[in-house]
């Protein structure tokens, strides 16, 4: 005979001010099973657990009905203190009396206190069926994957590294470092980028526990949380990094020019390269789409200066396979392409720069010294426009959401500009000034007092050639009057747009993605860096559009996870998960496809005992399911059951009310 | 329509800047200023937007506003201001600037306010003082309004508001002679 134990929370007012808590208790001890109920301030308090403790040891209670907040909340919580007073955990079960009561009917406190008990009576009835469960043990393969390697990809690959964990770390172009590897200064305290990012560049190259794997994509990942197996697809570099060192005879005398992606385009680069003079690891490759050699089979001319031999132009695509526990997906962002705005001369003008265009051109490596010159006569610009929200916060043309960097990194560009061109002038048209950061509104103060940078509010309307000048037309709303500034050039703060091939990367690593293509979060506040699968965690801007200290701040967040979830030699797990009787699984297998984690493969058994014929089953791997349900609802012969929500539980549920 | 980048340098601020010993750069265009201005809906353009206009260097429209000369520079803005500019300072130096270049605005409104300061510092000259009913007689003769604000005068003269003489001050003589060189410093500039 069952013996449950009811505990109602007042949790302070939540939940007494809408629901009479002691008619709840009077009603929860009619029921026969009930051999114990009672009421308290806040349940969750050290003494409302020992009162729980307690009358577990007092009552010798076989459940545990705790009428209270959502699980979510306190479900942990009120687990261990049944742990402490020697139950299993999972005899445990919680009417969500706050949530669900309380807080949504809070104008109605009879209905609110009817529901509350018809609550409490599902638990009650649910609790008696309940079964002793215990946690999974699930082996952990101790080593990282990092996928992309900016300056996110690389903070999370030395802070797991540093734990003396192994960490794979996959980067899609010849050399790591990403977007922060092209700017020139970063706000707010125009530190160089380059000198703060090339040394944790080396570091990555020399860590003991990196492998670096450049010039690679990830194509397939298996398994789940702890156990997965990942394939990687290193392209062709035709250059033998081994014996490759680096000393630049072979793009010095490469004949073919291609654009330079680094400068974005601005100068050229060979068709044997290292895209930038600090790249890491700093060995050349071909660009195959490029090179004459291998689209003509004309030319050769690397291989004859190469001392070493390092050219290889047989060299084939390679498939690097890893085991690997958990995953950090830091992608990036791609800059979003200004080309539909049409009213601003986008494509027509050439004085009209995009701001990582403009940062090349400020950068001290940059293709011209460190000089901002139009692009149309080489001249050095005086009046410069800085057009913010080009693509942002613009639903017509471009997207909802606000790029979150743009106000400052304009804020700099002004800056910049005057340390490059004394006697230059920058305008700023803004729609609002979002400065939230640390030392952000001293650093627009400083752009607005000292450098004398003069911001209008408004969003330029249009631009027109006027001479060899252009003419950009908007309003000053701080005057409510239409404004015209004579620009030698416009620097367009382009938005912030997710990687085009997020959504691939997403159905390949089995995660979901907004409708930006932003990877998505498990949850927006409190989970911030996990995904819903289990072991795969999200770092900068795939995440959403974020600055440096931001991204910095999430990978190393993302490595806690990482080192936390390989704490253990086993990962422990909750036990709800699905379970298959083979004798009722007829083998059709729609179980398989709904699964949304690929927890359910097939298995083969014997028709009957001692068979030797065998037929196909469904079989769930324990490690995957995270228990959700969808197999047990599309199961037409009932032959799958999710521990902690059998069928005898539901039905118990069902039948008490 | 404001055309900008075409004048170069904006000297206007400069010369607003130097004159007042404020830094209208500093404005960041809250509008505390305008909230808090007793007289700001009298002025064509309150005292933000004449920040923004020193700031992009429209002397021509700076001058020729009427809000130099309501600003009564009582400090009320300055006091509230989020970005301790001295605002009355701004204002005066615009009004200085304005008539030493020789920018008049004529409205009638302007013109009165001009006539009042030009009759108070005559006042003040002769009297090291104000002599009210002189004040007030002298106004309306001047801007040719007789019987403005007579209703008021009786009222006042009860209550003691406007005395009837006016009993010079002891230091007149010092004031006046104050007042000589102060026009023999502006002669020889």
């Amino acid at each position: 005979m069952a013996r449950v134990g009811v505990f109602v929370c007042f949790c302070g007012a939540n939940i007494a001010d809408y629901v009479d808590v002691p008619q709840v208790v009077e009603e929860v001890k009619r029921i026969k099973e009930v051999k114990f109920a009672t009421e308290y301030k806040y349940m969750c308090s050290d003494p409302g657990q020992g009162m729980i403790r307690d009358a577990i040891v007092q009552n010798k209670l076989t459940s545990i009905v705790v009428a209270a907040c959502s699980p979510r909340m306190h479900e942990k919580t009120f687990r261990k203190a049944l742990s402490d007073a020697g139950m299993n955990p999972y005899l445990l079960e919680v009417a969500n009396i706050r949530e669900h009561s309380s807080w949504v009917h809070q104008k109605d406190k009879k209905a609110a206190t009817e529901k509350a008990m018809d609550l409490c009576r599902m638990a009650v009835a649910k609790s008696i069926a309940n079964e002793q469960l215990h946690e999974i043990s699930v082996p952990v393969t101790k080593r990282a994957l990092v996928i992309g390697g900016g300056i996110a990809g690389i903070q999370a690959a030395l802070d797991i590294a540093d734990a003396r964990i192994p960490v794979v770390l996959v980067e899609r172009s010849p050399s790591i470092g990403g977007k922060m590897a092209q700017l020139d200064e970063t706000f707010p305290t125009l530190d160089c980028a380059q000198c703060i990012l090339t040394p944790k560049m080396v570091d990555v190259a020399s860590h003991p526990y990196i492998e670096l794997i450049p010039y690679s994509e990830v194509i397939e990942l298996q398994g789940f949380v702890g156990n997965y197996k990942v394939r990687i697809k290193k392209k062709a570099s035709y250059v033998n990094f081994k014996t490759c060192t680096g000393c630049g005879a072979c793009w010095q005398k490469c004949p073919v020019k291609v654009p330079n992606e680094y400068n974005m385009g601005i100068d050229k680069r060979k068709a044997i390269y290292t895209p930038f003079p600090q790249a890491v690891p700093n060995k050349p490759v071909i660009d195959a789409e490029h090179c004459t050699m291998l689209t003509k089979g004309k030319c050769g001319i690397c291989a004859k200066v190469c001392d070493k031999g390092s050219i290889d132009y047989t060299m084939q695509d390679e498939i690097i396979e890893r085991e690997i526990g958990a995953v950090v997906v830091a992608t990036g962002y791609d800059m979003w392409d200004p080309k539909p705005y049409e009213e601003y001369g986008v494509g027509r003008f050439k004085d009209i720069i995009t701001s990582l265009e403009f940062e090349r051109m400020v950068s001290a490596n940059g293709p011209t010294n460190g000089v901002p010159i139009r692009p149309s006569d080489g001249k050095v610009p005086k009046n410069v426009v800085f057009i913010k929200c080009v693509g942002s916060r613009d639903e017509a043309k471009g997207i909802e959401y606000c790029s979150k960097i743009c106000c400052m990194y304009t804020t700099k560009h002004t800056i910049l500009l005057h340390h490059k061109v004394h006697d230059s002038h920058a305008y700023v048209f803004y729609m609002d000034i979002r400065a939230a950061g640390k030392g952000y509104e001293e650093f627009v103060k400083k752009a607005q007092v000292d450098t004398g940078t003069t911001y209008l509010r408004g969003r330029v309307s249009k631009i027109y050639k006027k001479g060899d000048k252009l003419m950009v037309r908007g309003e000053d709303a701080q005057l409510g009057q239409v404004v015209e500034v004579e620009a030698d050039m416009v620097v367009l703060a382009t938005a912030v747009s997710a990687p085009k091939d997020n959504p691939d990367l997403a159905r390949l690593l089995g995660i979901s993605y907004d409708k930006y293509g932003y990877l998505s979060e498990a949850h927006p506040k409190l989970r911030p860096v996990e995904t819903a699968k289990a072991g795969i965690f999200l770092a900068g801007c795939t995440q959403a559009p974020k600055d440096i200290p931001e991204t910095v701040s999430q990978a190393s967040a993302c490595a806690a996870k990482v080192c936390g979830l390989f704490a253990g030699d086993t990962m422990k797990k909750d036990p709800m998960v699905s379970t298959i009787n083979n004798e009722y699984c007829s083998g059709c297998q729609n179980c398989v496809k709904v699964c949304p984690y690929g927890a359910i493969v097939t298995d083969d058994v014997p028709i009957g005992h001692g068979s030797k014929e065998l037929r196909t089953v469904a079989k769930i791997n324990e490690g995957v399911c995270q228990g959700c349900g969808s197999c047990v609802a599309i199961c037409r012969s009932m032959a799958i059951n999710l521990a902690g929500f059998t069928d005898p539980q539901i039905i118990n549920e069902i039948v008490s009310i | 329509m404001i055309t900008l980048g075409t004048q170069g340098k904006n000297t206007f601020l400069a010369d607003v800047n130097k004159k007042s010993g404020a830094n209208v750069l500093e404005c960041y265009q809250c509008g505390k200023c305008v909230g808090t201005c007793p007289v700001s809906q009298y002025m064509d353009f309150p005292p933000r937007e004449i920040m923004q206009m020193i700031k992009l260097g429209l002397r021509n429209e700076s001058y020729m506003a009427n809000s130099h000369w309501f600003c009564l520079t009582c400090s009320a803005c300055s006091g509230r201001c989020p970005r301790e500019i001295d605002i009355p300072a701004v204002m005066e130096a615009v009004r200085h600037l304005a008539i030493e270049e020789n920018y008049i605005n004529d409205s009638t409104k302007v013109k009165e306010i001009r006539k009042f300061h030009e009759i108070f510092l005559a006042m003040i000259k002769r009297y090291g003082r104000n002599y009210e009913l002189r004040m007030m007689a002298e106004f309306n003769i001047r801007t040719r309004n007789l019987f403005k604000d007579m209703h008021l005068a009786p009222k006042a003269l009860l209550k003691g508001k406007i005395p009837l003489g006016v009993k010079p001050l002891k230091s007149a003589k010092a004031i006046k002679r104050m007042y000589e060189l102060a026009e023999k410093l502006e002669k020889n500039k």
